[in-house]
């Protein structure tokens, strides 16, 4: 088969494909950027989908639990190595996705013969300020997106991953209409999860193609909130504190949330 | 950062190395030396000194470590503001007698420990995990201090607000026995001093260790590293001139907190001077 390129093509199509399916029922995650440092959030508490990885970066994943397991593990390993030899300031997000995360997904993904990563990562790294914040969201592929200034877009101050392309956008969409810079925590919360609600209307049979009505959102979001439960973390911009990382109860949420 | 051979690594994270492990496995951590040469003490000539002076006793307000700030070589002076009571997370101290390059190498390799050990089980080391961590740390360095090099003697403390008591103190000797004490603890050549003031100040002053409010027990620890640092060398004092002070550390249920020079030399100047 690896002789033939056409055939070659085709399985890593039909691969593409397959991994798609098995990732389209993820429930998205949205990490969002505020004044005071960088909010995740997600619903349904079935298990765990937001992880610490280093002093100063996060991870929420979807996918299969034992890739996402081998890569949350992969990535704490790299980056505390290199905090210990050298020191925490040089752990950096950007070098941890393109030099050693990105190359292995794209080899296990085009290697037909083995299996592949069944993930789907979304990482960020707090920064000074906020315009340094990096936002980036790591494909099974290897792709890796980010949230920085190209030539055809403008920087964005959040990332999100979701279980299909078109869910993910009308997060996008909704998050750069809506979130401004050096907002609160609380305002955060509140967009996060107006995001993170369209993202779940985008998703499955009668998936929604475009933003729904404002009052739609609203609906939604309490009837998910009354079923569900949060799971949020947050990486706190104040570098007096060297463990940026700090997941937020339940009870905080609520709270924040005012309902 | 490296490429990684994450495709084969079939190892399941739960039953995972630990982070010396890890470290050992990169190159990034000298291997354990083999513990069967000759002891150094066939040369007589060399005496292991760990010249210091570490202490720390429970009080009301949690566990008070303190050091002074003295680092020497032989006769020499080296350093005259070191900080040998270092903080390993938000609950744990580490103070160190002994070889500075070992112990912070060491201190530098439990601190990532705890971290990578909470980011990777998804919970927290429990304290008995923690103080077995530094046990094995200093049963790994044993075959160095054998050839002659690298002794560490250190004292560990934590607060761990579920248990009970709170407030755990430990102090080691150099093969890595950990020895759980109730009241206090010192360590490093000064200690001699040190301990007949606190086994004083204990059962027959003013009040026990336990029942000091803060200023009362920052006024116990000046004084008896003063004790100590008037007949041990290798113990440094207080150089009010170059506004050099001891290192005091409080640990507690709200983490760990510093004292300020501006408090300790106010301190100082009232009881100790």
């Amino acid at each position: 088969m690896i002789e033939e390129p056409y055939r070659w093509v085709e399985a890593i199509a039909n691969r593409a494909e397959y991994i798609e399916t098995q990732l389209a029922a993820g429930s998205p995650i949205a990490a969002v950027g505020y004044r005071d440092g960088i909010l995740f959030l997600t619903l349904g508490r079935n298990r765990q989908k937001l992880f610490e990885i280093y002093d100063r970066i996060a991870m929420g994943a979807i996918g299969h639990p034992g890739d996402i397991e081998r890569l949350r593990m992969a990535s704490i390993e790299l980056a505390s190595a290199e905090g210990f030899t050298r020191s925490a300031a040089d752990v950096s997000l950007r070098r941890l996705a393109h030099y050693s995360l990105s190359p292995v997904l794209k080899t296990a993904f085009e290697q037909v013969y083995g299996p592949p990563y069944l993930a789907r990562l979304l990482f960020a790294e707090i920064g000074q300020k906020q315009d340094s914040d990096l936002f980036l969201r790591l494909e099974y592929d290897g792709a890796i997106a980010t949230n920085n200034a190209g030539f055809a877009q403008t920087r964005q101050d959040f990332g999100v991953i979701s279980g299909t392309r078109e869910s993910t956008e009308l997060m996008e969409a909704f998050l750069r209409t809506e979130l401004s810079a050096g907002a609160t925590l609380e305002r955060a919360l509140k967009v996060g999860l107006d995001a993170w609600t369209i993202g779940q209307l985008a998703l499955g049979d009668g998936a929604v193609k475009e933003l729904p009505a404002r009052d739609k959102i609203v609906s939604e979001r309490k009837q998910r909130l009354r079923v569900g439960g949060v799971e949020a973390a947050i990486l706190d911009r104040d570098d007096k504190i060297a463990i940026r990382y700090r997941p937020l109860s339940e009870s905080e949420i609520r709270a924040a949330l005012g309902d | 950062m490296e490429p990684i051979a994450l495709g084969l690594d079939q190892s399941l994270s739960g039953a995972s190395d630990d982070f010396p492990a890890l470290l050992r496995r990169r190159g990034l951590l000298a291997p354990i030396p083999a513990q069967t040469g000759a002891p150094a003490a066939a040369d007589r000539s060399w005496i292991p000194t760990q010249a210091t002076t570490i202490l720390a006793f429970k009080f009301q307000g949690g566990v008070l470590v303190a050091g002074d700030r003295r680092a020497t070589s032989g006769n020499t002076v080296v350093y005259d503001r070191a900080d040998k009571v270092l903080e390993i997370d938000r609950h744990s101290i580490m103070a160190i007698a002994g070889v500075p390059a070992t112990a912070w190498e060491m201190a530098r390799v439990l601190e990532h420990s705890f971290q990578y050990f909470r980011r990777t089980q998804l919970q927290e080391m429990s304290v008995d995990g923690k103080v077995r961590a530094l046990s094995k740390l200093l049963r790994d360095n044993f075959g160095f201090v054998l050839q002659g090099v690298g002794i560490v003697v250190p004292i560990f403390a934590t607060y761990d607000a579920g248990a009970d008591p709170a407030a755990r103190l430990y102090f080691y000797d150099a093969m890595g026995a950990q020895f759980e004490v109730t009241d206090y603890a010192a360590t490093g050549s000064g200690s001699p001093a040190v301990r007949g003031i606190l086994y004083y100040e204990n059962n027959w002053g003013k009040k026990p260790l336990a029942k000091l409010n803060e200023d009362e027990a920052v006024t116990v620890a000046l004084r008896a590293l003063d004790t100590a640092a008037e007949s041990d060398t290798a113990t440094g004092g207080v150089d009010r001139n170059a506004k050099v002070f001891p290192i005091i550390k409080i640990v507690s249920g709200d983490g760990i907190a510093t004292l300020s020079e501006k408090r300790i030399a106010a301190l100082f100047k009232r009881s100790v001077a």
